[in-house]
């Protein structure tokens, strides 16, 4: 009834991340000047937004299902050593490195969730094993079957055309029409279908949401294979695109995904939050870290910007949240 | 009598020659980076390399080496007192933080390790601590070099790539470059990257892609370290100026040497590692062992300019996984 | 002459050595609420874990209308109808009323995987559901729970509890947090759904909201039924001298008079 009212819109958990989006553009709209705004410019963010985007709404998820998935580090580079090693070093078809690397994704968040699941290990501790166990393994096959850190790798075709390359020859990476089917699949699931009910659920109570015939245990293991499977899909296009694939590298997705998350409004307690929210917290995040090659701010000050628009952009959306919890309804007549 | 005095002096050469053996024998602790850096990777096959020289004379060669840079100048002096504590009688240290790195040096010197510089410090450093060398390159020169070869070419306003802002020796590659550029008559400047963009390839790519945009007049790009020159050779390409912009890198991977072979970037600055680790354990172990000295003071194992003059012997070098 | 609805005969429940519950016997009759009064620690919430399937008793007999049953997990329990509402958990505070309300059983239109949730018909059941039990407050199936008042959420959750079909209502400490006024709305929830037939299973230690509900009370001491009555059978003091373990009061009571008598009532010297 009044969720179409400006009232009803700003309670919404996308609100404060929509609104920290515009601040941030107008300010960098401003300070850039013509070449930000140019589509070169909006590449350059777009761009970041959508490598970093298609990881962290799946993280985001887990978070608002009240885990944490911090192995997306060295998935994002184990990806993209595996479909360099079989189809670089070993110069195997570039679809048998690409099933490879989303394979290894599968396998990683399986054996994730399973941990998570059945043990009663928190799920940063699980993650945390498995980011140094996938780091080592990547860094130790490497080396062994390469001698180096550092493989090249060369695609041509339409596998190049879907996960490596610039879309009709120009600025956006094709990484961005992914992003945002995925993030238009996931919207549908998490809000419009009976699913995310079942993840805000297990975020808010997990006993009671089991008590009320969720699948928890499942829901947990797909969240984690989406995940890992996710960072493996962006390492293997990066280094489809780049021509590259390091050992080292990836870390940085790690709190930057969860940076969006949180700007995207979602509690790190879990059970709130929002999948366009986190799309807006992404792309918020790209548009502070990027903006600002476009200004005439000295570069070492880069960090402390970006420090100070996060914070800002945070603090927005626990106001907007506060707002939403206090909102009360109109007394009417006499007091129930 | 006489029986017995010539089996006591028989013993008594056999312990002084058994002793000497000992005291001739050359264990020494290498402290690196670490292993998932490109780089320090070819350090230890230097190191694996020299070793079976060093233990045929008797030695040991162990390697400690950093787990990762979090903590840096706390750990690598955690490492230096490990080797102290190891009675090692050499230490191979870079010197990346003097300021912490010096006095638990000083401390290893006056416990009677023999230390050599490798790969950080450079010759004063190395004269001041009173170790008996330094094997490396020097950034600065290195740098300088790098600038020096882009003026060369014809290039007159380069920008320097810097994803480790605030680490001394990475600064002074970028300064060095600046340097050799304006020298010969050019402009240079750095552009420094915040630690969000470190590893993400994308990030890094779009950030130089901006700044070319945003100054058309930049014709260089040289990048710090050979990861990044995959992104740098992206966004050349992105912001339309393959050809009439030259990208280099410092140090060099495969991808960065099919480039330079297929005529996309114009050089990779190597202070050949491999040449740093082996040429200091050999120093060090044959300064133990039999008290030898070099009068090439200090030993620049860099830069060696790798360009379309040279790519095919080094492309041989890569595979072996010694370059 | 009615059968009881839900019915404990002599049950126990050990945990390893400790023995928590001891021959537990009662009944609770559709359209009848029973008080279960008891200090902290006597065992309450145990018995209710045991009757909502959480536990299995260690011995004695389960019974639904009659038969003996058993609840290996607590869906069981829910399917043949017992529904527990807890004093803070079950309502997901930070979701909205209709998803609250129709969690894990969401409404839907279509069919397969791409089935969509229908939050205007989950709305609009559950502000409806919410308003047949008498609070009228709740209009907007969109707010979140968060943004209601205690005795508001727990009356979502009784609303919920009798809307899918709940035969037997247990409330653990309903009206405990709550502030007298939001008590009262509580409490007349209670009564309707009392009206409606359900049996309602009422836990607590306040005696004055259990004696304007209760039917028949029973209190539980030290894991056993230290009393079994009917309303109007005994009076306040009464119940609260048996739940305080009556005597041991009147004797600390007894001994601060005589102190306070003998020094003038003055408070002892500190220490030495």
């Amino acid at each position: 009834m009044s969720s179409t009212s400006l009232g009803g819109l700003l309670r919404r958990p996308e609100a404060g991340a929509a609104l920290g989006l515009i601040a941030v553009l107008i300010f960098f709209a401003f300070f850039g000047g013509v070449t930000f705004l140019k589509p070169a410019g909006m590449a350059s963010w777009l761009n970041v937004a959508a490598n970093l985007g298609v990881i962290a709404i799946p993280l985001g998820l887990l978070m608002i299902a009240g885990e944490l998935d911090i192995s997306v580090g060295a998935m994002v580079p184990f990806g993209a050593m595996t479909v360099a090693v079989v189809s670089g070093h070993y110069d195997m078809p570039i679809w048998l490195g690409v099933a490879m690397a989303l394979s290894f994704g599968v396998i990683v968040g399986l054996v994730n969730g399973i941990l998570v699941v059945k043990t009663a290990v928190p799920s940063l501790i699980v993650t945390l094993g498995s980011l140094f166990a996938v780091q080592g393994v990547v860094l130790g096959l490497t080396v062994l079957i390469t001698k180096s850190t550092s493989v090249a790798l060369s695609v041509e075709g339409p596998a190049k055309a879907m996960f490596g390359d610039f879309l009709f020859g120009g600025q956006l990476q094709v990484m961005a029409l992914w992003w945002l089917g995925l993030t238009a699949l996931y919207i549908f699931f998490v809000h419009f279908s009976p699913f995310g009910n079942w993840i805000f659920a297990m975020g808010g109570d997990k006993v009671s949401a089991r008590n009320a015939g969720i699948p928890t245990d499942r829901l947990t293991i797909i969240l984690f294979v989406l995940s890992a499977t996710s960072a493996a899909f962006v390492g293997m296009s990066q280094a489809i695109l780049y021509n590259s694939a390091q050992v080292a590298g990836g870390q940085s997705f790690i709190f930057n995904a969860i940076i969006s998350v949180v700007v995207g409004g979602v509690l790190l307690t879990g059970g709130f939050g929002s999948v366009v929210g986190i799309f807006f917290g992404t792309i918020t995040f790209a548009i502070v870290t990027q903006g600002i090659y476009y200004t005439d701010f000295d570069r070492n000050w880069s960090s402390l910007i970006i420090g100070v628009l996060l914070l800002g952009a945070v603090l927005m959306n626990n106001t907007f949240r506060k707002m939403a919890l206090s909102a009360t309804t109109k007394k009417k007549g006499a007091k129930a | 009598m006489a029986f017995l005095k010539s089996m006591a002096k028989a013993l008594a050469t056999t312990a002084l020659v058994a002793a000497g053996s000992a005291a001739m024998a050359a264990d020494i602790a290498v402290v690196g980076g670490s292993n998932d850096d490109a780089f320090w990777n070819i350090i230890k096959k230097g190191i694996d390399d020299a070793t079976p020289a060093v233990e045929a004379n008797g030695g040991t060669v162990t390697y400690l080496r950093l787990v990762n840079y979090d903590n840096f100048a706390p750990d690598v002096v955690q490492l230096i007192r490990t080797a102290i504590s190891m009675e090692v009688d050499g230490l191979v240290i870079p010197n990346w933080v003097p300021e912490a790195e010096d006095p638990a040096i000083k401390d290893a010197m006056a416990a009677g390790i023999k230390v050599i510089l490798m790969n950080a410090g450079g010759a004063d450093k190395a004269t001041e601590l009173g170790a008996i060398n330094y094997v490396g390159s020097d950034e600065y020169v290195a740098g300088v070099a790098g600038g020096e070869y882009f003026a060369g070419a014809g290039q007159k306003n380069v920008l320097c790539i810097n994803t480790l802002p605030g680490t001394a020796n990475i600064e002074a590659r970028c300064k060095g470059v600046i340097d050799g550029v304006t020298g010969k008559g050019g402009k240079g400047a750095q552009l420094p990257l915040p630690s969000t963009s470190f590893g993400d390839a994308t990030a890094v790519a779009e950030a130089i892609k901006a700044e070319l945009l945003k100054d058309e007049t930049i014709d260089g790009v040289i990048t710090i370290s050979a990861g990044d020159a995959d992104s740098a050779a992206i966004a050349v390409e992105q912001a339309g100026k393959t050809g009439a912009t030259k990208l280099g890198s410092f140090d060099m991977n495969q991808a960065g040497l099919d480039r330079i072979k297929a005529g996309t970037q114009a050089f990779a600055i190597d202070q050949q590692p491999y040449l740093q680790s082996y040429l200091a354990v050999s120093l060090l172990a044959s300064s133990i062992d039999f008290g030898t000295d070099l009068p090439v003071f200090p030993v620049l194992t860099g830069p060696g300019i790798v360009d379309a003059s040279n790519i095919d012997a080094t492309l041989a070098g890569v595979k072996l996984g010694a370059r | 002459m009615t059968a009881p609805i839900l019915a404990l005969r002599g049950v126990n429940k050990s945990f390893g050595p400790i023995d928590v519950l001891h021959d537990i016997t009662l009944e609770v009759k559709p359209g009848e609420v029973l008080c279960l009064l008891g200090d902290n620690g006597a065992g309450k919430s145990t018995l209710i874990k045991i009757m909502s399937g959480v536990h299995q008793p260690s011995s004695g007999v389960i019974e639904m209308d009659g038969q003996p049953v058993s609840f290996p997990t607590p869906r069981v329990a829910a399917e043949a109808g017992i529904s527990t509402v807890h004093q803070f958990g079950g309502t997901f505070p930070l979701m909205s009323i209709g998803r609250s309300f129709f969690v894990g059983v969401e409404p839907t239109k279509g069919w397969g995987p791409f089935r969509v949730y229908d939050r205007k018909r989950a709305n609009a059941i559950a502000v409806k559901a919410v308003q047949d039990m008498g609070i009228t407050r709740i209009t907007d199936g969109d707010r979140l729970v968060g943004g209601l008042s205690g005795g508001e959420r727990q009356s979502l959750a009784i609303a919920r509890a009798v809307h899918f079909g709940a035969r037997v209502l247990i409330l653990d400490e309903p009206t405990a947090a709550l502030g007298v006024k939001q008590a009262t709305h509580v409490l007349r929830i209670v009564n309707e759904a009392k009206r409606r037939g359900l049996a309602v299973i009422f836990i607590t230690h306040q005696v004055m909201h259990a004696m304007a509900v209760g039917d028949h009370f029973a209190v539980l001491i030290r894991g056993a039924v230290a009393a079994d009555f009917k309303k109007g059978e005994k009076t306040r003091e009464e119940i609260t001298d048996l739940m305080a373990g009556g005597a041991s009061m009147a004797s600390l009571e007894a001994e601060i008079e005589g102190y306070m008598a003998s020094h003038n009532g003055h408070p002892p010297p500190p220490a030495a």
